[in-house]
């Protein structure tokens, strides 16, 4: 499943760079972040909880970075498995700015597989679709928050 | 008591079929319990101390197993304990292969053993206090995967690019070529030649209401298990478990109660029973699973998926077809565990209902990861029908000719029966052209072309489908040596024991583990026919019990058998207490035997005075605790078992031929449907199943069947499709995705029926139930003629669901590129 927007961000380029490559930071954004471990600068490990609308799935998380162009692109892949499911995703985004905002276009390829996926394919779009927005929506909350403790 | 037992084998020549309650729709005696909520399911059964088992099962379709750690799930206060597969290896041995090699290779056990080769396989079993806290521990379970390449193409398995079964080498399980006739020559001198690329037929699976399941007890001081289970032919469930549990056969006693349906499901649970009995071995309490739904689906069993290439049909000008040529790929899932025989059961009815000459099936079975398969209504028969009547339609489309006149002039004739296929097997009885002009009849054929008018002026699409089918009853288990002569299997054999008791009521004890087909109405009705009572009088005891020493090597519920082999051996049994009871009765009443008469419950002289009689209350006090007088050498027993053993001979296995099932049912059926043209959704507006499965014991057991049976077909044409991604995973893993027809789906059905008893037997019966490949085809020839003005696709697909008949409404020279006819 392919899913992609473009989301105004209130802050400027380098602040949003640093929250979203921050892993530590990212931990914060996801939902159902239950632990989380960093390997390196280039390899983190969450365990989450997945809210899909059948219940809570426990996945591990292995993240890796792919690739960044300081401050305007990075990729990451996403590796879970979990009781029933497993998730494949990679992900990237471009910043731009313009002015005193910044434009975040962001897209992210996700694979369910497993029983757990089966299941839920109908209902998954819409379950990913809401955790997109929160996630952004809790992006918005901290670089914004980081924009004026720098300012 | 002591007992006799007593066989037989039939000849070809037989008597008039008895009567008295034979042909009367009389109360079934299953219902009364079954709809006060009374019926003893194998779930209902409690026993003190018991676990309840969950399984551990493989997200991925492929993969090496790194580890297992079951120390999290142990350590969760009320687990009672686990089971891995690395210890299945050591305590028991792979289960018995039926193929030649490269198939018997294959390493099978109940848990997965360092690789998972389907999504579901289980790979450990948990057991704890309750159903919710052993499936909370399973998710404790730590697993790690090493993930393979995936296969889920069966013709991609042929290439063995990826292959499961590292020991077997290749993908295979069995190939050969069965050539029957000179279908060359057939080919050679056909006025035309039709040649098909690609026919599919889909995997689809029953889906019976009660899931599958078993408590087992193990009893430590003598080895013995007890399994409380849902296991529906338990002799052959005992072959696969006894050898890979490493114990004697009889230290496993299969014990059933009512049964939520079967259709072969319920066959294949070998690897999941042995998993219980270890575990309940392991932890010296019984243990209990009953199987989530959504497992059902993933990992149970599901239906043969057979794909036909290279289809070559002889045709001559007349329509008369003279045979045909094929490759068939059947996909058996991740583990043949009922198979190859899949390879040989469709050659029952090598030439369906047609009288084809010459015929060639170059046939290869191959594993991918996907289920494993097991027999399913109709199994490996009902896709190679589907062939033969998608073989008439394309034929009757692209020459021409019209189906109804096409199948006629094919149909084998009721006047040559019975009739010798090109194989050996014998069709006993039938006359399938007057079973579809009753068909057509109950459709309005006559006015079809007013219809589809008036459904056009709605931007309709109405069309018109015939399926033909034979229900082959009886299985010749020598056909496995077909497959593999050196297979120690063959013929078919069931039990029953009739006895009257001390206080007169007559005990009938079936093998053949009923599943809701009305077993023990039908035996009362034969029991008391035989014996002369009501059949009130005649207790048929439910269920199945190894320990009531009633069954035989291949008791069961399948293959369309239980009117026959079931019933043969009820009524053996019967006619030996008869003939107990007349000569009792004689000795009592002083009488010659060929005086007394057996009516209404009691023992008479035939128009004697009327206190010159014995109620059977009288005759079973005698025996069992009034026999002081009887003299020494007159020492009857009212107690008999019977094993009946239908007569086939052996089979060629050079020639491939021989008979391979006894009786022939017929099942014609004709559907009426509506397609969309803008959505392809498809309405079966109108629906006839005609059924001759010779003489009707209970003829409303029978149109339930029909019911059944079409309902299953129904939902296979339009909707059921286990569905898989590349990745393995199964797409429609639950009723969400895998619409199973509602009351509301199903069309007004019309059945109609005609008897041809059966010669084979003394009661003129057929087995019957397994007709739904009829309707398959039905729907699927339809959908062809109702698609003719819509640039004629031909369709090639055993199941279509809107989605594909839109897609044929879009580009129907994409199919139509799959045929092409030479003509000479």
């Amino acid at each position: 499943m392919k899913v992609e927007g473009v989301k105004a961000l209130t802050a400027p380029r380098d602040v949003v760079w640093a929250v979203v490559n921050d892993p530590a930071q990212m931990a914060k954004l996801m939902p159902g972040v239950e632990s989380f471990e960093i390997a390196d600068d280039r390899h983190w490990q969450a365990k989450v909880k997945i809210p899909l609308g059948l219940g809570g799935l426990r996945m591990t998380i292995a993240f890796e970075k792919l690739e960044e162009r300081p401050p305007e692109f990075a990729s990451l892949s996403a590796k879970g498995n979990g009781v029933g499911a497993l998730l494949n995703m990679t992900t990237a985004f471009t910043l731009s700015e313009t002015g005193e905002t910044t434009s975040m276009k962001w897209e992210a390829d996700v694979r369910i597989a497993g029983p757990v996926g089966a299941m839920g394919q109908r209902v998954l779009q819409p379950i990913v679709n809401q955790q997109v927005g929160n996630v952004l929506a809790a992006l918005e909350t901290q670089v914004v928050a980081a924009a004026q403790a720098s300012s | 008591m002591s007992e006799t037992t007593a066989s037989t084998t039939v000849t070809e020549k037989v008597a008039a079929p008895e009567k008295g309650y034979i042909g009367l729709s009389v109360p079934r005696k299953e219902d009364k319990r079954l709809v006060q909520g009374q019926g003893v399911f194998f779930d209902d059964v409690r026993r003190h101390g018991m676990g309840y088992v969950h399984f551990v099962r493989s997200p991925y379709a492929h993969a090496k197993i790194v580890s297992i750690d079951v120390t999290a799930a142990l350590a969760l206060e009320g687990v009672y304990g686990t089971l891995t597969g690395d210890e299945v290896a050591i305590q028991t041995d792979p289960f018995f292969e039926m193929s030649v090699a490269p198939g018997n290779q294959i390493r099978d056990y109940a848990l997965a053993v360092g690789k998972v080769r389907f999504q579901g396989e289980p790979v450990a079993a948990v057991c704890a206090a309750t159903r919710e806290l052993a499936s909370d521990a399973a998710e404790l379970v730590a697993v790690e995967y090493e993930p393979l390449d995936v296969l889920v193409d069966g013709q991609e398995a042929l290439k063995d690019d990826v292959v499961l079964h590292d020991e077997a080498g290749t993908n295979v399980v069995w190939s050969g070529v069965f050539d029957w006739g000179d279908v060359d020559t057939a080919l050679a001198e056909a006025d035309h030649v039709v040649k098909i690329k690609k026919l599919h037929f889909h995997r689809f699976s029953s889906t019976p209401l009660e899931c599958s399941g078993a408590l087992v007890e193990y009893e430590r001081g003598t080895g013995q298990w007890t399994l409380h289970c849902n296991h529906q032919m338990p002799g052959v469930g005992a072959i696969w478990m006894a050898p890979a549990l490493r114990t004697g056969i009889d230290k496993l006693r299969f014990v059933t109660h009512d049964i939520g349906g079967g259709f072969g499901n319920k066959i294949c649970l070998h690897p999941y029973y042995v998993t219980l009995c270890l575990l309940a071995r392991k932890l010296g309490r019984p243990v209990q699973w009953t199987e989530w739904r959504t497992d059902q689906h993933l990992a149970n069993a599901h239906g043969n998926e057979r794909t036909f290439l290279d289809v070559e049909v002889a045709v001559k000008a007349d329509g008369t077809m003279t045979g045909f040529k094929v490759k068939a790929v059947d996909d058996c899932g991740a583990f043949p565990r009922y198979e190859p025989l899949g390879c040989i059961i469709w050659a029952q009815v090598t030439p369906g209902c047609y009288d084809w000459r010459n015929i060639q099936v170059d046939f290869t079975q191959v594993v991918t990861n996907k289920s494993p398969v097991s027999p399913n209504r109709g199994y490996s028969r009902m896709q190679h029908l589907w062939l033969t009547e998608r073989i008439i339609d394309i034929v009757a489309a692209e020459l021409g000719f019209d189906p109804v006149e096409l199948r006629k002039r094919n149909y084998v004739k009721a006047e040559q029966m019975p009739y010798e296929t090109p194989n050996g097997c014998v069709y006993d009885s039938g006359d399938y052209a007057r079973c579809l002009d009753i068909a057509l009849d109950l459709v309005g054929y006559d006015s079809i072309e007013a219809k589809r008018a008036e459904a056009a002026a709605r931007g309709k699409l109405l069309g018109v489908g015939i399926g033909s089918t034979l229900d082959s009853g009886t299985n010749n288990f020598g056909q496995s040596q077909l497959l593999n002569p050196e297979l120690q299997f063959s013929g078919n054999n069931e039990a029953a024991t009739v006895k009257l008791d001390i206080f007169g009521e007559v005990v009938v004890t079936l093998g053949t583990v009923p599943q809701g087909q009305g077993h023990e109405t039908t035996s009362a009705q034969l029991v008391a026919s035989l014996i002369g009572c009501s059949p009130d009088q005649v207790h048929v005891r439910p269920g199945h019990d190894t320990w009531f020493n009633s069954h035989a090597g291949f008791s069961g519920t399948y293959a369309s058998q239980f009117a026959v082999t079931g019933l043969m051996a009820v009524r053996g049994a019967a006619l030996l207490l008869r003939d107990e009871m007349v000569s009792l009765a004689a000795f009592v009443l002083g009488a010659p035997e060929e005086a007394i008469e057996l009516s209404d419950g009691f023992a008479r002289i035939k128009d004697g005075p009327p206190e010159a009689a014995l109620p059977f209350m009288a005759l079973g006090a005698i025996v069992n605790a009034n026999n002081a007088f009887l003299p020494p050498d007159f020492n009857p027993t009212l107690n008999h078992r019977f094993v009946y053993r239908p007569y086939f001979g052996v089979v060629d296995t050079e020639k491939k031929m021989g008979k391979l099932t006894l009786t022939y049912a017929t099942q014609i059926h004709a559907a009426v449907i509506e397609v969309d043209r803008e959505t392809g959704v498809v309405e079966v507006v109108d629906y006839a199943a005609v059924d001759d499965c010779g003489t009707r014991i209970h003829p409303q057991i029978v149109e339930g069947q029909v019911h059944g049976a079409t309902a299953h077909a129904l939902g296979a044409a339009i909707h059921e499709d286990f569905v898989y991604d590349e990745d393995g995973t199964l797409l429609t893993a639950n009723f969400y995705d895998y619409h199973v027809p509602h009351t509301l789906d199903m069309p007004p059905l019309k059945t109609g029926f005609i008897e041809s008893p059966s010669p084979t037997n003394e009661l003129g019966t057929k087995g019957m139930g397994e007709g739904g490949g009829a309707g398959i085809h039905a729907v699927c020839a339809a959908v062809q003629d109702a698609l003719r003005p819509a640039g004629a696709p031909i369709v090639y697909d055993s199941c279509n669901p809107y989605w594909r008949i839109w897609e044929m409404l879009q580009d129907p020279e994409a199919t139509r590129a799959n045929v092409e006819v030479v003509s000479r």
